[in-house]
């Protein structure tokens, strides 16, 4: 039964970064319906600067994450700009190679540094004995990424119910003509989504650094993995991002746990997220809590 | 608009056609200092390996060792007159690519070639085969040497040194007999020791392997290590890369489950192959790496000596950074150049035209008496006609407060010759 | 009919058939042959190097690749993040056969151009199951879809014992008329081969675009609604479409297969689905002669970007990584660059080249 627990756990600390991940994706596609695949890459360059700042600059880790997310911010921002601005209203095709173009252009920019072919290790700042309860364990770090996920996702769950510039956002992914005839700038929004988004994607990327070490690969990877994630809740929807998160992290080590080793099967963890998402994608497709608007043929 | 874009096409043109013409040049000059310098010989030596993508970690240092010792060759006048020139390519990891490089490498001339993936080692066996190729690649794969006459693993193959994991497992270990997990990475590369550990298992090899574990992209290896921790398995042997590795080791360690001293009851030591350990592993898990236990045949900086001297001193005079100098995997690349090198000085010295087929003659009789010691491994280089793999001897470290130190002394899989 | 048969300076149709042409003038056909004969006899007057074959036979296969995603992204409209799932089930055909039969065969290494065809039909069947998500998604939901079939064929092979998990699998040398292909003549063979296919599949899709399938799948794509209401099933043209994207596919990869004598997963990951994608785009989506320029564009770019980061590394502080660089940043620069500045690709250069000189000297 511990066991079980033990995956129980497991499954909800992984389920939270893959929610935390996944929230920049929603963020983006929820005002400006861009499917944004360069979201890896700006999770690894959060958490690059993350350390650069931490281990190179001697910033206390919390307030260079604080920093690293402003450059992110800045970083997300800059890239609507230039190079999604001019794309607003060409066809879906050319938004989603867009983003693989500068997934593309960010990994050339990565390997221009250290980090893009070497292997850094977060400095250890949380005690390195785990947190007991009966025989389940969960590290230090697990649980101040559990936290800063909940702490991120509170928030923009906050701003969006109830900050102007959140409610302009909800009011942009609902209508853009009628937001724009009430005075809203729809490619302020755009810019401003893609800047959360990026803010989101350096905590991610911190935590996810702090958990595996910081190897390019394995960070950008997150940028595909989290999109089983994001249609199991429905494109557009933050507290689906989250709810689906954990349930296919919960999946994930579940099958691990129990699956792997037995049958002669062997790594399901990593292939079913995406059968989920083909099952998904032919019942449900708008995911559990996405707004139906799929037009079917 | 139309007569913008005319002016966008003329200039893409343009510069098109500059390209090419660079391109022709640079063909004409090589030709012209090919007749020029007729005395001072050049070899054709081609690296191709993966700088950037899938393992580039490892790729990089070792294409700097490679680069350098070459240098180091050239400027040091160690052949005399003559140079050797090393082209070294980017393939990505990708098979095609690589192929691609090797085509280009024979169309060029090619006297001896360094390869570097398992997989497009595999890939190009019989291309190897049919070009008569001397090949040295930085994959010890043991399936690269099946079927295959011209391929050369620098050291132990990975299945030796899997074998030579689990021989200490056995040799070690008190009580009834160990039960042992395989930790390994879903490729080729991986899963090749699997069937010779088992193998040696048939032959008498006193253990018991449990379960293999195809790692993915985890971020969370509890239930794989609750569940081998179940099942009574008290080692781990991994045959990856580093990064799975010290996701796991941090997940052990948060789980106190990693065994304080070799084979301590009820943990789990965990234990790897060439690739999984080094200074990155330390980098990546920090103090979740302690314990750890590795095999290689090379001798690594945190056990200084003449050989890591030399090693340091080599990246020093090349300015590379402290990272690429310490890696294991730079001494890799060094080792590897110097074995090129010394076939070619073995060949030159016997005052033979020194082509691919003479140097693969050198390394068919680099044994006994002709053994080649390089500075920076544990034993000397030998191959001949049925041993391919080079320096047969393994050394065992283990983390010891963040620095990999030597456990015993060198050794010699026993067997890896039962199977 | 006073219209000059050789010179045209407008389009002056006056019945549908004239419409339907291939050639609209005589020049154009000439050009054509020649054009096409001059492709057929190159390689008998210059010695080429086998690297250099082996780049361009590398292109042109993509060509084959690229004309079936551009049926199904250029002219059907349905985002595929998956093609090099459908070449690799070509390839993976012929894979599976020299697993079960071993690698020389007869039935691989005498009758290929029947296991070309072959795999070609499997990689149909493969889109087709693939496409009927299509029958209920559109836009991003099928692109996601197809981007899963592309994970889930890759984690197949890389965990199934009878694909060798992913390892090389070895294809035996083909024989031709007078025996073996020899390794020396092995890409020059290959050349031959591959551009048959091309002019083959080229010309079977030129002559689709004219019949009501072909037309079929740009209405479907401008607009699936009106379509319907004209009696065409949106659906079924779409699953269709994909078998035909499938089809070409296959067939590139039994040619990638025989080509490099082997099959391995790496030649068939996402990366390359990427590639793809980006090839077509820089050609340009929804025209034929774009299948050409853009695996052209892409592949002579990247040969070109590892010269020069070749040289670039000479005169760089060795711990710099400008070379490995340079790769990723200038395929992502340039197809970047095409979708903000053309869009519609090289094609749309070719257009106005042959627009200017159908007109010249007169400005229209």
């Amino acid at each position: 039964m511990t066991y079980f627990f033990q995956l129980v756990v497991s499954g909800i600390v992984v389920g939270s970064i893959y929610a935390l991940s996944a929230l920049g994706f929603v963020l983006i596609y929820k005002s400006s319906k861009v499917l944004n695949i360069a979201h890896g890459q700006i999770i690894a360059v959060g958490a690059f600067i993350t350390y650069a700042l931490t281990v190179w600059m001697g910033i206390p880790i919390f307030l260079s994450l604080i920093l690293s997310m402003g450059a992110t911010f800045f970083l997300a921002m800059s890239v609507e700009r230039i190079f999604l601005r001019r794309l607003i209203g060409e066809p879906i095709i050319s938004v989603i190679m867009v983003t693989i173009g500068l997934m593309s252009i960010l990994d050339g920019l990565v390997y221009l540094t250290p980090f893009g072919t070497e292997n850094f290790s977060f400095p250890v700042f949380l005690p390195s004995t785990p947190i007991d309860l009966g025989g389940v364990y969960i590290s230090w770090t697990q649980l101040m990424g559990v936290i800063i996920t909940i702490v991120m996702i509170s928030g923009f769950s906050w701003f969006f119910k109830k900050s102007t510039v959140g409610i302009s956002m909800r009011a942009v992914s609902d209508d853009q003509l009628a937001s724009m005839s009430i005075g809203i700038s729809v490619p302020k929004v755009f810019g401003l989504a893609w800047a959360t988004a990026g803010l989101s994607a350096a905590a991610a990327g911190t935590i996810i650094g702090n958990i595996t070490g910081l190897n390019f690969d394995t960070l950008h990877a997150f940028g595909i993995v989290v999109f089983p994630v994001v249609i199991l809740g429905g494109l557009d929807s933050i507290l689906g991002a989250v709810v689906a998160g954990v349930i296919m992290g919960l999946i994930q080590q579940f099958a691990a746990g129990y699956l792997d080793g037995n049958w002669g099967l062997n790594g399901t963890a990593e292939v079913l997220p995406y059968i989920i998402l083909l099952i998904i994608l032919l019942i449900k497709p708008h995911g559990l809590f996405g707004i139906h608007e799929i037009e079917r043929v | 608009m139309k007569k913008s874009k005319l002016n966008l096409m003329t200039v893409f043109i343009a510069a098109a056609l500059m390209v090419f013409i660079s391109c022709g040049t640079k063909e004409a000059e090589k030709v012209e200092v090919a007749t020029t310098a007729t005395e001072a010989k050049t070899y054709k030596l081609a690296l191709s390996l993966a700088i950037t993508g899938p393992t580039s970690d490892a790729g990089n240092p070792y294409a700097k060792g490679v680069e350098d010792y070459f240098k180091f060759v050239n400027e040091m006048n160690i052949l005399g007159e003559d140079k050797i020139e090393c082209t070294i390519r980017d393939d990505q990891y990708k098979n095609d690519v690589t192929k691609r490089n090797f085509e280009e490498f024979i169309a060029e001339g090619l006297d001896f070639y360094l390869n570097y993936s398992t997989g497009s080692t595999l890939a190009l066996k019989k291309d190897f085969e049919e070009e008569k190729m001397p090949t040295i690649p930085a994959s010890f794969h043991a399936g690269n040497l099946i079927e295959s006459n011209y391929i050369f693993l620098p050291i132990a193959s990975y299945s030796a040194q899997a074998i030579g994991l689990a021989e200490y497992v056995v040799n070690n270990h008190s009580g009834s007999t160990p039960k042992v997990a395989m930790f390994i990475h879903p490729s080729a590369f991986g899963r090749g020791p699997v069937s010779d550990v088992e193998k040696a298992i048939a032959a008498g090899l006193d253990m018991e392997l449990i379960e293999v574990v195809e790692h993915g992209k985890d971020l969370d290896n509890t239930a794989m290590l609750q569940r081998l921790l179940n099942k009574g398995v008290q080692y781990v042997i991994s045959q990856t890369v580093q990064s799975p590795v010290a996701t796991m080791l941090k997940d052990a360690s948060r789980l106190d489950l990693v065994a304080k001293t070799f084979g301590e009851n009820g943990k789990i030591t965990f234990l790897g192959c060439h690739y999984t350990g080094g200074n990155d592993l330390i980098a990546l898990a920090g103090p979740a790496a302690e314990n750890f236990f590795w095999t290689t045949s090379y001798i690594i900086t945190s056990e200084p000596g003449v050989g890591t001297d030399a090693q340091l001193a080599l990246a020093k005079r090349y300015g590379r950074d402290d990272k690429a100098a310490q890696s294991h995997n730079y001494a890799n690349g060094v080792m590897v150049a110097q074995v090129a090198t010394e076939c070619i000085l073995r060949a030159k010295a016997r005052g033979k035209a020194v082509n691919k087929e003479s140097l693969y003659q050198e390394l068919l009789e680099m044994n006994g008496i002709n053994a080649f010691y390089p500075v920076t491994t544990v034993g000397p280089v030998t191959y001949s006609a049925t041993d391919k793999a080079g320096v047969d001897t393994l050394q065992l470290y283990a983390v010891k407060n963040g620095a990999f130190k030597s456990v015993g002394t060198p050794f010699i899989p026993i067997y890896t010759g039962k199977i | 009919m006073a219209t000059n048969r050789w010179l045209a300076t407008g389009n002056y149709h006056i019945s549908y058939q004239d419409e339907q042409k291939i050639f609209s003038t005589h020049l154009d056909r000439s050009i054509f042959i020649v054009f096409l004969s001059a492709l057929f006899i190159w390689p008998l007057f210059f010695e080429v190097s086998n690297k250099f074959m082996l780049v361009i036979d590398n292109i042109m296969i993509a060509v084959v690749a690229i004309i079936g995603l551009n049926i199904v992204t250029g002219f059907a409209g349905l985002i595929s993040i998956g093609h090099a799932a459908f070449v690799g089930v070509g390839a993976y055909t012929l894979a599976s056969f020299s697993r079960v039969l071993g690698d020389s065969n007869m039935l691989l290494t005498h009758a290929w151009p029947l296991m070309i065809v072959l795999s070609g039909l499997m990689g149909a069947v493969f889109g087709a199951i693939v496409g009927l998500p299509a029958m209920r998604l559109k836009h991003l939901y099928l692109a996601i879809a197809t981007l899963s079939f592309q994970m889930i064929f890759q984690w197949t092979i890389n965990f199934m014992d009878f694909f060798d998990q992913g390892q090389t699998i070895s294809i035996g040398r083909v024989h031709w008329l007078t025996g073996e292909v020899a390794r020396k003549d092995h890409y020059v063979f290959w050349y031959y081969i591959i551009l048959v296919f091309i002019v083959l599949c080229g010309f079977m899709v030129r002559n689709l675009l004219r019949t009501r399938y072909g037309r079929c799948l740009s209405a479907v794509r401008d607009n699936d609604r009106a379509a319907d209401a004209m009696g065409m099933h949106p659906g079924f043209t779409k699953v269709y479409a994909f078998g035909l994207a499938g089809f070409f596919a296959g067939i590139a990869g039994a040619l990638h297969a025989y080509l490099y004598r082997g099959v391995g997963i790496e030649s068939f990951t996402l990366h390359e689905s990427i590639t793809y994608l980006a090839m077509a785009i820089v050609g340009g989506l929804g025209t034929l002669h774009g299948s050409f320029w853009g695996p052209a564009a892409i592949k002579v770019l990247d040969l070109q970007v590892e010269i020069l980061a070749e040289k670039a590394a000479h005169f760089l502080p060795a711990s710099m990584n400008l070379a490995t660089a340079l790769r990723p940043f200038t395929f992502g620069l340039v197809i970047v660059l095409f979708l903000m500045f053309e869009p519609r690709g090289i094609a749309n250069w070719w257009r106005i080249v042959k627009s200017y000189t159908k007109l010249w000297p007169f400005r229209y």
